[in-house]
């Protein structure tokens, strides 16, 4: 056994050394999680909230949102002004603005990463926003057109397909600065060409996907210790950037994401990455060349993963976090009234800019033909009118959300009006089936049709990644069932598969949650168009479309309002494409009176640099990784 | 033995290949498409179709053969020994990372943890085994029974947070969660190991009772050797043996299959990976992990055979 013993103890050994390795670094100045790792730090990419949080402190737009007034101020452009037909705007940039490696930002800077965000080879979600800005879609759709073309052409050789792909990519880079409205005017000055007014412009460029990102960096240039901006210098070969290529099969430019990690990622934001260790932590410190870097209270950052909710929360409890976005436990709401009877502090419900609500298949005839009994507005209004909301808020979900009977959430766009849907009226619900044909002739409690046919059993879809959705299934089975006489068969599905059913409009009724982008009412409104990306409904209705686009023409901000507000009243009192259910809320932890500088704003746009947090008296801080 | 070794490590990638297309057909068969998001705003159609044909995705066969080159090393070859030998290549849904970089920082925590909660099983197992065996009835061996029933029932989410609650917030000794140092590992080892050290526990007491009614055991006490060495040294060994042959699974399952202790300890370990990565069709991710831990399972099997033969050399194998 003695003889043994050094091999037994080998391993152990081994482990300490691990261990003992892997120490944790201090704790940053402020520490925040959230349930899911940042999915991409590439700003074009971005579509997750916590991505957009991460990436606005990384790099800086021309304008930054002001959660307190709702308005915007400038960031990277120091002033800008709009031709009085609302289609040409220029920004004039802040002659000081650097790139953490001390080289200048340009307009250069901005033209390029938004030639990226416009091309269909990064593959960005957002792309489409930005396609008011003129030629933007004919250019999106003439590259589509070239990679369409290379990849049915047949080629001699490697070389010949190698060319080909390069000389398509010129002709592209050539026509998007020859046709599309970004111009550098000089260094400092950049002017933007619109197809048709867009009142929330600003909005979209203050949106992390329209930041500059340094060409340098993100193509991987060799490094030069030359003060000559890359604007002004000899383009490397293909072969000399080290993080893209033309890719040879498809001939679309393919980026190489390793420029965005701790040490590669040139930013020209208050901050600049640390380290980024995945599912782990993500660490920032106050970038050297920020022009107010001695103004940022908290000079470390880190935002942690912690993906079990229940954690999140003891991680809290235990001090390891000053704030935790996103408390998602059952007993929130134990903790929500406690805070209302005075017994704590540090929980905050806060209203997001998005709305919970269930869809109809509004398509003629469900999938294999099948009768939809939804196609017809008034079943539609009728189910709409049988839904007691109240009941949800208060005992199913018990957030007390505010209830919505629209889809713009209300109070959320300044000068909005969002107008009221339809309430609560089973008597008329059942009027309306009536109208459309459905009632219980024979008397057994459930509704028939003049041939005697049963309503179809009615399939009501939820996802299963929380129980929220299931308990407000239920809850509405229980409503529509005693309501209106039908019969409801709940099904539930992960992610995965009800976003499939929903693509292939393989449902009857589904929920959905939408999240606006910009602060417009079309962030909404756009939903109910024939053909939208996102109408899951297949909802399509000519005169809601000739509305929305009137509306898009329309320069007047006020009438515009009105305008869109008559079609969101329609929408919600005639068509029904879906029944709004409430507003979505958001739920924090923090304490409000160690950490100041976090919004409340609906938007939830954080900017992390305006915290500050206030060491804790008497007790010492454990050590966070 | 090294015949045994030579034959199974021939066999290992002919198992790996049989794993990889048995889980590339389920994987592929999961609807949906991992460049999408779950909820939220649709990329147009046009970026889906370009990111389908930039992964393959728009082909399986043309995929799974891809996907194989790089995994075997062929790739590697063929582009004259660049770039990573054995490529998972880029994960579909974390797209900043490949699935080797994530394999690589997020392996070793798993094994750590995995092998921390083995080595502190089989201390509590051998030892509650041992107490329990001596006197069979008595409470000493009721106490240790009812633990170890406990341990094997009890899903590790409660006993999870129970150790959480108390340790951690209650009474502050350690942190909540995260990875680095030893303060980190305690909690999930202690959670992860309960269970092992329950079945370890329960293998120790059944091989103990039967042997120290066995002959060389009562030889050996009438030899008047002392009763500690009659235990540790004869009955133990061979009542041991039971345990080694649960030792190579029990680890293998330790370092990959602590999905829920990582989750609720937010531990960053592959274990995750099993669930998420499939809830999320992240088709590259998948496999890379079912290789790896495949891989594991078959080289830890082997090591145990080569122990049982050590420990046993009666034993023949291969």
């Amino acid at each position: 056994m003695i003889r043994q013993l050094p091999l037994i103890l080998l391993l152990p050994a081994l482990l300490v050394l691990v261990v003992w390795l892997d120490e944790p670094a201090p704790p940053a100045d402020f520490t925040w999680s959230t349930s899911n790792d940042v999915f991409t730090l590439d700003p074009q990419r971005m579509s997750y909230i916590t991505d957009m949080r991460i990436g606005s402190s990384l790099y800086e737009g021309l304008v930054r949102f002001d959660s307190e007034h709702g308005t915007f101020n400038p960031a990277a452009a120091a002033s800008w002004n709009t031709s009085p037909d609302g289609l040409t705007w220029t920004f004039h940039l802040r002659p000081d603005g650097l790139w953490s490696d001390g080289m200048p930002v340009t307009a250069n800077d901005f033209a390029w990463s938004w030639m990226r965000l416009l091309t269909p080879d990064t593959a960005a979600d957002y792309s489409g926003l930005f396609f008011s800005i003129h030629g933007a879609e004919d250019c999106w759709k003439a590259r589509t057109r070239q990679l369409e073309q290379f990849k049915n052409t047949d080629f001699d050789s490697e070389e010949a397909r190698e060319a080909e792909a390069q000389r398509l990519w010129s002709e592209y880079e050539q026509q998007f600065a020859n046709d599309v409205g970004i111009k550098v005017v000089d260094d400092h000055t950049l002017q933007i060409q619109l197809d048709r007014p867009v009142p929330w412009l600003l909005d979209l460029l203050a949106f992390a996907p329209a930041s500059p990102v340094y060409r340098p960096a993100v193509e991987g240039w060799p490094k030069t210790d030359t003060a000559i901006p890359w604007h002004q210098r000899d383009m490397p070969t293909w072969n000399e950037r080290e993080l893209v290529e033309l890719d040879p099969e498809t001939g679309r430019l393919f980026q190489d994401h390793r420029w965005a990690r701790p040490g590669r990622l040139i930013g020209n934001g208050p901050y600049i990455l640390e380290t980024w260790r995945y599912k782990r932590d993500l660490r920032l410190t106050v970038s050297p060349t920020w022009r107010d870097r001695d103004s940022i209270a908290c000079r470390s950052i880190t935002k942690r993963t912690i993906e079990d909710p229940n954690t999140a929360v003891l991680a809290f409890e235990s001090g390891a976090l000053d704030w935790l976005n996103g408390v998602n436990v059952d007993y929130r709401v134990d903790m929500i009234r406690q805070q209302q009877d005075g017994q704590r502090r540090d929980i905050h419900v806060v209203p997001a800019f998005a709305t919970d609500f269930f869809s109809f298949n509004c398509r003629p005839t469900l999938p294999g033909d099948r009768f939809n009994p939804f196609a017809d507005a008034a079943v539609r209004r009728a189910f709409t009118l049988a839904v007691d909301r109240d009941a949800i808020v208060k005992h199913v979900t018990r957030m007390n959300e505010p209830v919505a009977t629209t889809l713009v959430p209300r109070g959320s766009i300044d000068g909005y009006e969002s107008p009221r849907g339809l309430g609560l009226d089973p008597e008329r619900a059942r009027e309306e089936l009536a109208s459309a044909g459905w009632s219980d002739r024979n008397g057994d409690g459930l509704i028939e049709n003049e041939q005697g046919e049963l309503f179809p059993v009615t399939t009501l879809l939820y996802t299963t990644n929380t129980p929220r959705f299931k308990r407000m299934s239920i809850a509405l089975r229980e409503q529509w069932e005693s309501a209106l006489g039908i019969r409801i068969e709940l099904v539930g599905k992960g992610s995965k598969f009800y976003r499939n059913d929903l693509r292939e409009g393989d449902f009857m009724i589904a929920r959905g949650t939408w999240y606006g982008d910009y602060g417009d009412p079309t962030t909404f409104l756009d939903l109910c168009r024939t053909g939208d990306g996102n109408n899951d409904r297949g909802f399509s209705e000519p005169e809601v479309d000739a509305a929305l686009n009137a509306a898009a023409v329309e320069t007047d901000p006020e009438r515009r309002f009105k305008m869109l507000a008559d079609v969101e009243q329609r929408l919600f009192t005639e068509d029904l494409p879906l029944i709004p259910i409430c507003q979505v809320v958001d739920v924090h932890m923090y304490d409000p009176h160690r950490v100041s500088g976090l919004s409340a704003h609906p938007r939830q746009i954080q900017h992390l640099w305006h915290i500050a947090v206030e060491a804790p008296s008497g007790t010492e801080r454990i050590a966070a990784p | 033995m090294l015949r045994l070794i030579g034959w199974r490590l021939l066999q290992l990638p002919l198992i790996l290949l049989v794993i990889y297309t048995i889980t590339f057909m389920l994987a592929w068969l999961i609807p949906g498409n991992p460049l999408e998001k779950p909820e939220g705003r649709r990329p147009p159609a046009e970026i889906v179709q370009a990111m389908e044909s930039r992964y393959d995705f728009d082909n399986p066969m043309t995929f799974y053969f891809e996907y194989l080159g790089g995994i075997t090393g062929a790739h590697w070859i063929a582009n004259g020994a660049q770039g990573p030998v054995i490529d998972f290549g880029p994960s579909l849904r974390h797209e900043n990372w490949t699935v080797n970089e994530i394999l690589v920082s997020q392996l070793p925590v798993s094994i750590v943890l995995g092998l921390s909660a083995i080595m502190l099983a089989c201390v509590i197992g051998i030892l509650a085994g041992v107490l329990g065996s001596l006197r069979p009835g008595s409470w000493i061996d009721l106490v240790t029974l009812l633990i170890a029933l406990v341990g094997i029932s009890l899903p590790a989410f409660v006993t999870g947070t129970v150790l959480l609650v108390i340790f951690a917030v209650s009474l502050d000794l350690v942190p909540v969660g995260g990875w680095g140092g030893f303060s980190h590992i305690l909690l999930p080892a202690i959670a992860l190991s309960l269970p092992f050290a329950a079945y370890i526990a329960r293998l120790v007491r059944t091989g103990m009772l039967e042997e120290l009614q066995s002959d060389h055991v009562r030889t050996a006490r009438a030899k008047g050797l002392p009763e500690r060495v009659v235990i540790f040294k004869h009955a133990l060994k061979n009542a041991f043996l039971p345990v080694l042959s649960y030792l190579g699974p029990a680890t293998a399952a330790a370092m990959t299959g602590s999905f829920v202790v990582e989750k609720v300890f937010a531990v960053p370990g592959i274990g995750t990976h099993f669930v998420d990565a499939v809830l999320g069709k992240d088709l590259t991710l998948i496999t890379g992990v079912v290789l790896v831990y495949s891989a594991l399972l078959v080289l830890l099997n082997l090591v145990v055979d080569v122990l049982y033969q050590w420990a046993d050399p009666r034993i023949k194998l291969g």
